[in-house]
């Protein structure tokens, strides 16, 4: 029953235009013609239309201020006026209300006219008369602007889907040929499909790689957070403890910074969402400040700091990574920076030894 | 599904056009016939249904009635033909058939609606090539009465056609012509 009943709406949805079309159809104009607007059979052309509207049967109530908010909520009003002169019913006024567009005084005529205001039928008809030459040819030249922006952009259409074939001929070429084939030549509407993704993503994978691949094992997952950090804390870990040459420790501390700007993208994303009290934060530095002097120190049995003197590096800011491990690797990485460029301080070496070795337990725990 | 909707749409509205062109032609009774004609001409307005207007040849459709008896009709015509001017396609369809010819004949109209249709369609179907026939002589001369006329929206047209659309050339011969003549196009009546 159900279905059957679709079936038969379905078939009317087609029917009704495809076999009863011209009966129902001209049933209906016909009561259209002769029920909705008895008098006026009219033909709006550009001139009938206007950026005036004529407003009358408005109750001479002093409402003034609520007809024109009223006709406001169509958009913008530039004048408005009561028509002292205009032939008006008793008790009622005429205004003229001037719109800023004429697409506004479309609107409005269409929701507000013949609509109850205070009791009384609006009539509601533009008012080309009031136009001066100016606004009568600005009101033409929109017309003409706008039918040939319609029309132009159906015409267009072709071409700029040809000018979009060449341009993706010109971007892509080189890498995939196979996509200029003939069919997504004519259909454009699959093309912006094509520009985002496959093509572009190898490239700036690319750069990536290559910085990979400078930089070892250590930082072969740069986009993904977590496996990063620890990647990090290997990478500080080989720094540490490796016994590097010069060189090698050299390109360690070129690469690192590289990925401290990266790790500390992800970390202020993360930790700019997060409010911490002044006291625990206070708190945290002073712990973070004891953790840096520790790694710190087991730094120090590498000795060859004064060797390397290499450029200065831009010094890395201090910022709460929102997690422990990153901030343990940030102010690790913190440190050897230090370490390499400035010498350690005397007082601090007799802690130094016996600590050596528990906090490198820690790290590993971390 | 939208796009299955906008074509049934599409369909419906090609019909229901096919239909009033139908009636238009097959109709006795002159009052279908002019709110049949509107009905298209308001149609005319909207550049969406211009690939169907042309399709159902109504655009000869305006221009054979522009030569009937019935003040109406030509009215509702010339407005039609007002509405879809600008369309290229369109215009290049009217000026194929020499509908400015038809549209010069309808200045003399005694309904002001015409004839502001008239002056409005002849400035938006000036073309390099069209332009000529346009602004001829008696054109301008009479374009030059209507600027004087005590209609307001029928004046700013001719202004218009006359500031715009023809050279001061053109304006100041037929200015001069009709200092000489006493003859002229009979204004159009309120």
């Amino acid at each position: 029953m159900a279905a059957a009943s679709e079936g038969s709406s379905g078939g009317e949805v087609g029917g009704v235009y495809q076999h009863h079309a011209q009966r129902e159809v001209c049933a209906s104009r016909a009561k259209y013609r002769e029920g909705r607007r008895p008098r006026a059979v009219k033909v709006y052309t550009i001139n009938l239309e206007s950026r005036y509207l004529l407003i009358q049967g408005v109750p001479a109530l002093g409402v003034m201020k609520e007809l024109v908010e009223q006709f406001a909520l169509y958009g913008t009003i530039e004048e408005y006026n009561p028509l002292d002169d205009y032939p008006a019913e008793e008790f009622t006024e005429v205004y003229l209300i001037k719109f800023q567009k004429i697409q506004s005084a479309r609107v409005a005529k269409r929701k507000l006219d013949e609509r109850s205001f205070f009791g009384s039928l609006l009539h509601v008809c533009y008012a080309p008369e009031f136009e001066t030459v100016q606004e009568t040819r600005e009101k033409l030249q929109d017309r003409r602007k706008y039918i040939a922006k319609v029309t132009c952009c159906k015409d267009q259409l072709q071409v700029k889907k040809q000018n979009l074939n060449t341009c993706f001929k010109k971007t892509f070429q080189p890498d995939a040929p196979a996509f200029h084939t003939p069919e997504v030549a004519t259909n454009t509407w699959n093309l912006p499909t094509y520009v985002p993704d496959p093509q572009q993503s190898p490239c700036y994978k690319l750069p990536l790689r290559n910085t990979a691949s400078v930089s070892k094992e250590c930082c072969q997952s740069t986009l993904i957070a977590p496996q990063f950090t620890r990647d990090c804390a290997e990478a500080s870990e080989y720094c540490s403890q490796k016994t590097p040459t010069p060189q090698s420790m050299h390109r360690g501390t070129c690469n690192i910074p590289a990925h401290c700007s990266l790790q500390r993208k992800f970390a202020c994303d993360k930790g700019l969402n997060r409010f911490m009290p002044r006291t625990t934060q206070l708190q945290e530095r002073k712990r973070r400040r004891d953790e840096g002097t520790k790694f710190a120190l087991i730094g120090k049995d590498i000795n060859n700091t004064e060797i390397i003197i290499g450029p200065r590096l831009p010094e890395v800011p201090k910022i709460d990574m929102d997690d422990e491990s990153l901030n343990t690797s940030a102010s690790l990485i913190r440190n050897k920076l230090k370490e390499v460029t400035h010498p350690v301080q005397a007082p601090e070496l007799p802690a130094e030894n016996s600590q050596t070795k528990p906090t490198v337990k820690q790290r590993r725990r971390i | 599904m939208s796009e299955k909707q906008q074509d049934l749409l599409g369909l419906g509205r090609l019909e229901y056009l096919q239909a009033l062109v139908t009636e238009f032609q097959v109709t006795e009774s002159s009052e279908a016939k002019e709110q049949v004609l509107a009905n298209l001409a308001n149609f005319a307005y909207d550049p969406k249904n211009y690939d169907y207007l042309r399709q159902l040849k109504v655009l000869d459709l305006f221009l054979d009635t522009l030569t009937e008896d019935n003040d109406t009709l030509v009215e509702f015509a010339l407005g039609g033909l007002c509405n879809l001017c600008l369309d290229k396609i369109n215009k290049d369809y009217i000026l194929e058939a020499d509908g400015v010819a038809a549209v010069i004949n309808c200045l003399s109209c005694s309904n002001e609606e015409t004839v502001m249709s008239a002056v409005t369609a002849l400035m938006y179907l000036t073309t390099p090539q069209s332009r000529q026939q346009i602004t001829a002589l008696p054109v301008v001369e009479c374009m030059l009465r209507f600027s004087l006329s005590a209609n307001r929206r029928l004046s700013n047209l001719a202004t218009i056609f006359l500031e715009d659309y023809c050279s001061p050339l053109q304006v100041e011969e037929a200015r001069n012509l009709t200092k000489h003549t006493a003859l002229g196009i009979p204004l159009p009546k309120n």
